[in-house]
């Protein structure tokens, strides 16, 4: 489908960019959006706030207004920005085909402002404390552990793998399966729900992309009814039941298209964001050594593990860009803004922004302020899912790690290939080769602490 | 539910003195229901998101005690302001013995 069709740098090099006048640049060229950079500068040295036509959108691109922005959802609202972006051209008619394919449409309640927002938030926010996945640690870590060895056997004799497809999505998948309940599922599907959904807000679709995506949220939307009418006869110690018996403060209860649209959002939002981290990972080790070995000297180190984390994401941020709306005339960054206008928040571009991080192309666990990058906004819409991404990242370095060694690109670097979208940033396929470490690391070691708990 | 007095120094100086602050509660909901300016609370208290830091008053330091493993690694995502009395606010239950208790806002790290 045509939001992941590939795209490589052909002719997108820095140089040539640089060349370029704005105005004849835009986002919505496949070139710019997989090799960013050289853009994003661009932006924030000329026209920080920039309108970019052909999306006919502000671009947001310095670290400062980012963070105005976000911290001011009054005159910036997520509901107007998401909706006037979602489907965007086709909205109607996928409505339509949700209403008599889906189950029904079922608008996006965490994507809402206050004091709606509030009451949703509320609610998620205990589900996602940094204390209560803390204790998934354990199973996150077998999870992650098994698909490490099995990746690590199936390349073990030179055989190319796909750190994307063969690893990062079905981990995500997993732990995400885990954490909501759902114990049998196909994981092909899941990955193809993800990708529709992502294809809302990508700005990318034509109208029969759009129809196939829609069918396939209607799928989605058909399997995640299932899941909670089964708990709503049965209830089970799960996240679907919680949400499908879920009390809000003012002792009301939800109604079933608010859970419908926030299991949705729990399967979607933390699937595609966390596996293009750890595809992201893989990336860096395979092309910084340095920091593969800096990362295997460290890896019993939990601060060393969770700075690296961190600058990972600062670094390699997987959302680009998400909308907001102008609620009225203003002003950002002294550019005057209309009410409506549409807004498009550049978290990639913040966390590259040299008068906020130093050397900002570094890969450098040591920088002071690295935990300010935006990678996962700031805000009351601060992502939710923020440490369990965190964990999972965490996790996966480390068994990586410990694990598998010379992990190496198996076609050049300018030949990857990124997802064609304005919401993200992900590598869509990564060859890569890589060695097993003899007697692992952690084999022995440290890993039966993290693991012994668990019997399954 | 009874109620204890808690002073918030916020970042330029000014002091917050909240009178009616109840025990049980967390620091965090306590500043942010009376906006205390530098305290935002962005993951609801979920030790997530390091925007509820402040540094407990030298006098106060025995009674509050420590942050726990969890508070300490999400301490260190603003390890530029962190000080050896950092803590994050929504990670302390307010209790009897904290009545006149003294905490700053610190600075966001940016
Ligand atoms: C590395 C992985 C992830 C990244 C980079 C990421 C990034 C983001 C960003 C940038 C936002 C929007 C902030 C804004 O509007 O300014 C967000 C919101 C959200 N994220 Fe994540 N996310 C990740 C993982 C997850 C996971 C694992 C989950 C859940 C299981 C999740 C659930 C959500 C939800 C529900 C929202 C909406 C929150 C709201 O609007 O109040 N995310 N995330
Ligand atoms: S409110 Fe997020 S860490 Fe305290």
């Amino acid at each position: 489908m045509s939001s992941s069709e590939n795209t490589t740098q052909g002719s997108g090099c820095p140089a040539h960019l640089e060349a370029m006048a704005l105005g004849d640049m835009s986002l919505t060229d496949p070139v710019i959006q997989a090799h960013p950079q050289a853009f994003y500068t661009k932006l924030r040295n000329e026209d920080p706030v920039h309108y970019d036509e052909k999306l006919g959108m502000w671009l947001v691109s310095r670290y400062d207004d980012i963070v105005t922005l976000l911290r001011d959802p009054k005159t910036f609202s997520d509901k107007q920005g998401y909706e006037a972006q979602y489907a965007s051209g086709f909205f109607e008619e996928f409505k339509q085909i949700l209403i008599e394919q889906g189950g029904g449409f079922f608008p996006d309640v965490i994507k809402s402002d206050p004091p709606e927002h509030t009451r949703i938030r509320k609610l998620m926010d205990g589900a996602f404390s940094a204390h209560r996945v803390k204790t998934l640690e354990p199973v996150i870590t077998r999870i992650i552990a098994d698909l490490v060895d099995q990746m690590a056997d199936k390349a073990d004799h030179g055989t190319v793998i796909d750190g994307v497809k063969d690893f990062a999505i079905p981990l995500t998948i997993a732990v995400i399966c885990e954490q909501l309940g759902i114990n049998q599922y196909d994981g092909n599907k899941i990955s193809e729900w993800s990708e529709a959904i992502t294809a809302q807000i990508g700005r990318m679709q034509n109208r029969e992309d759009m129809v196939k995506n829609a069918l396939k949220v209607c799928e989605l939307q058909n399997f995640i009814i299932q899941q909670m009418r089964d708990r709503e006869a049965e209830p089970k110690e799960d996240m679907i039941s919680d949400l499908v018996h879920a009390r809000t403060e003012d002792g009301g209860k939800l109604e079933f298209g608010e859970a419908v649209s926030l299991v949705r959002a729990l399967i979607i939002a933390g699937n595609d964001t966390t596996a293009t981290a750890i595809g992201n990972l893989l990336f860096i080790l395979a092309t910084q050594p340095q920091v593969a070995h800096q990362l295997y000297d460290n890896v019993e180190d939990e601060r060393f593990l969770t700075r690296f984390v961190e600058e990972l994401l600062r670094f390699a941020p997987p959302v680009r860009g998400l909308a907001k709306m102008a609620t009225c005339d203003t002003e950002l960054g002294s550019v005057k803004l209309p009410k409506g206008a549409h807004m498009l928040v550049l978290y990639g571009s913040g966390n590259d922004d040299e008068s906020h991080f130093n050397c900002p192309r570094t890969f450098d666990v040591s920088r002071g302020n690295t935990g300010t990058h935006v990678a996962f906004g700031v805000g009351i819409h601060r992502c939710i899912g923020a440490s369990l991404a965190r964990m999972e990242i965490k996790v996966a370095a480390r068994e990586l790690i410990k694990r598998v060694s010379d992990i190496t690109l198996a076609i050049p670097a300018e030949d990857v290939t990124y997802q064609k979208t304005v919401a993200t940033h992900s590598i869509s396929s990564l060859p890569i080769t890589l060695k097993k470490r003899p007697a692992a690391k952690g084999a022995a070691g440290r890993i039966d602490a993290t693991s012994a708990p668990v019997v399954s | 539910m009874s109620e204890i007095t808690i002073t918030f120094v916020e970042i330029g100086g000014t002091e917050k003195v909240i009178t009616d602050a109840g025990v049980g509660e967390n620091i965090m909901q306590v500043a942010t229901a009376n906006e205390v300016a530098g305290i935002l609370g962005e993951c609801g208290g979920g030790c997530a998101c390091g925007t509820c830091h402040i540094y407990v008053d030298p006098d106060w330091e025995s009674v509050v005690g420590g942050p726990n493993d969890v508070e300490d690694m999400t301490l260190d995502m603003v390890f530029e302001t962190r000080k050896p009395n950092s803590r994050l606010c929504c990670q302390i239950e307010l209790a009897e013995n904290m009545d006149g208790l003294r905490v700053t806002v610190a600075p966001e790290s940016l």
